[in-house]
């Protein structure tokens, strides 16, 4: 995985407010997020990280201040920017089987009918899901079906990938074996992450940089190099002296945030 | 699970087995005079003669087809119309209240109308039917649309679909559980426009047949063309539940 370089940035955020229903939501946003990054966003709930991607995304237009992709202000959605939710169960088709989620994708696309079998089940061998293609997500469990939500994001092959506590509804386990695969997809893709969540040492785990907010309204606090190597290790990572104290640090701010 | 559903089958047979020996014990025993209430074995005696000399089958048919095509018209219309105001959220508010009011419309009070615009022809049944086996397929379309998750919205444009990809990719297949269950219940309406079409139309249908039986006193004849209604009606549920549980397949156990 390439660290952050002196490129101009992939996402930028600047000077961003929002308010919803007169409502301060987030003020004084300024944030970068470069090509290649893994930037992770921790906080309280009502800080506005929520808001944040939303904003990335294309589906919620700031107040004022801009959000530009790629040096161009967003207007909307994009293709190649991808967003994985936490409610994967609401979020996939239920009527459609596995490969026809995936299938969602190239059906928008207009890719060719004889190249979609194929690069289905190509991203559904990246996630691991290649033997339950014929399943409907009633049929998979829940670390499976966010498997599949993240096997379609990958299908529109985005440059951004935004994920909204992705790993927040699932048990210990499946949460660290979905860190790894998403660190190792995002090693072989080269693939912008922007990654929210309210679990300090998952924060850390995955990220180049960590970013803290604050509520009422939210804004930044701090942001943290994460000076870790990258493969990253379930074992090993979180006893590094770098993994520890970061995580006390962090620990500290959020006990300051919400107090 | 399955010996138990085996089991519930096996006991409601035998509860209608039951039903059908009592109808029997009433008719031998003349509790009622068998004008009024013919024995089972007679109407069902009835039943195999009508069918094999009185040109039963073609009638029928006539009334099957009356039933299907209506049917079918009422679940397109449905669907069709029920989508174009499904999908936005104003003409919902708008239209609502006014499909309310249309839709405890006893259908039947529209043949004079329908008669005035079509004349007893096949063309009339067809509109009765249409319209009466129309709403339970379009407000289940409506409420379909209305409850499409919101985080699918959301799903729906970050991929960009247009308008018609949402329709159909998301709209409608969230709507399908209520509308095949509407649909259901407009079969059963259309069965009952079909017959009361053909007795005021005199179309040759079932329907027709059995006023015919009814007027000359052959309660056999006209009990076994209530007993076909009843098959009829009760096949063609079945039909419509077969094709719900196999289109519904995705909802898991």
């Amino acid at each position: 995985m390439t660290a952050p370089s002196a490129e101009p940035p992939l996402i930028a955020f600047r000077d961003i407010d929002v308010a919803i229903g007169g409502r301060p939501i987030l003020t004084g946003i300024n944030l970068e997020i470069y090509k290649g990054e893994f930037l992770c966003i921790v906080g309280p709930s009502g800080c506005g990280k929520t808001t944040l991607l939303r904003l990335a995304a294309g589906l919620l237009p700031p107040g004022s201040g801009t959000v530009s992709y790629e040096g161009k202000p967003v207007a909307g959605p994009q293709r190649d920017v991808a967003v994985v939710f936490q409610d994967y169960g609401d979020a996939l088709l239920p009527w459609r089987t596995a490969a026809g989620n995936i299938a969602l994708v190239y059906e928008t696309m207009g890719t060719p009918r004889a190249e979609r079998a194929e690069r289905i089940a190509a991203v559904l061998a990246r996630v691991g899901l290649a033997e339950h293609a014929d399943k409907y997500p009633s049929q998979l469990s829940g670390g499976m079906q966010q498997r599949l939500q993240i096997a379609r994001c990958l299908a529109q092959e985005p440059k951004l990938l935004l994920m909204d506590e992705p790993f927040g509804a699932l048990d210990a386990i499946t949460r660290q074996d979905l860190q790894d695969q998403v660190l190792k997809i995002v090693a072989d893709s080269g693939t912008t992450v922007c990654f929210v969540t309210h679990d300090l040492e998952e924060a850390i785990y995955l990220g180049h940089r960590v970013v803290a907010m604050k509520p009422h309204p939210g804004r930044i606090a701090a942001t943290y190099d994460v000076d870790l190597p990258y493969p990253r290790d379930q074992q090993t990572t979180p006893e590094q002296p770098a993994f520890m104290q970061l995580r006390r640090t962090l620990l500290e701010f959020i006990r300051g945030a919400e107090t | 699970m399955m010996p138990r559903r085996a089991l519930l089958l096996l006991a409601s047979a035998i509860v209608a087995a039951l039903i059908v020996a009592l109808w029997q014990l009433v008719s031998n025993l003349h509790l009622v005079s068998p004008i009024f209430l013919p024995p089972p074995d007679r109407a069902w005696a009835a039943l195999l003669f009508d069918i094999d000399r009185g040109g039963l089958g073609g009638r029928v048919l006539l009334t099957l087809q009356h039933m299907f095509f209506g049917w079918l018209l009422a679940s397109f219309g449905g669907i069709l119309i029920g989508s174009a105001i499904g999908i936005s959220a104003t003409a919902r508010a708008y239209l609502a209240p006014t499909l309310e009011f249309f839709r405890p419309l006893p259908a039947s009070a529209l043949f004079p109308v329908l008669i005035a615009f079509f004349g007893l022809t096949e063309n009339m049944v067809l509109a009765v039917i249409g319209f009466g086996a129309l709403w339970p397929t379009l407000l289940a379309t409506i409420n379909g649309f209305a409850t499409v998750k919101p985080r699918l919205y959301e799903v729906a444009r970050l991929m960009r679909l247009s308008r018609r990809q949402f329709i159909l990719t998301i709209a409608l297949p969230n709507a399908m559980p209520e509308i095949l269950a509407g649909m259901r219940l407009s079969l059963t309406i259309a069965l009952i426009l079909s017959v009361t079409g053909e007795i005021l139309s005199g179309s040759p249908g079932l329907g027709h047949w059995i006023m015919l039986q009814a007027r000359s006193f052959r309660t056999p004849d006209l009990f076994a063309g209530v007993l076909l209604f009843g098959l009829i009606g009760y096949a063609s549920v079945q039909l419509v539940s077969l094709l719900e549980f196999w289109l519904l397949r995705w909802r898991g156990r």
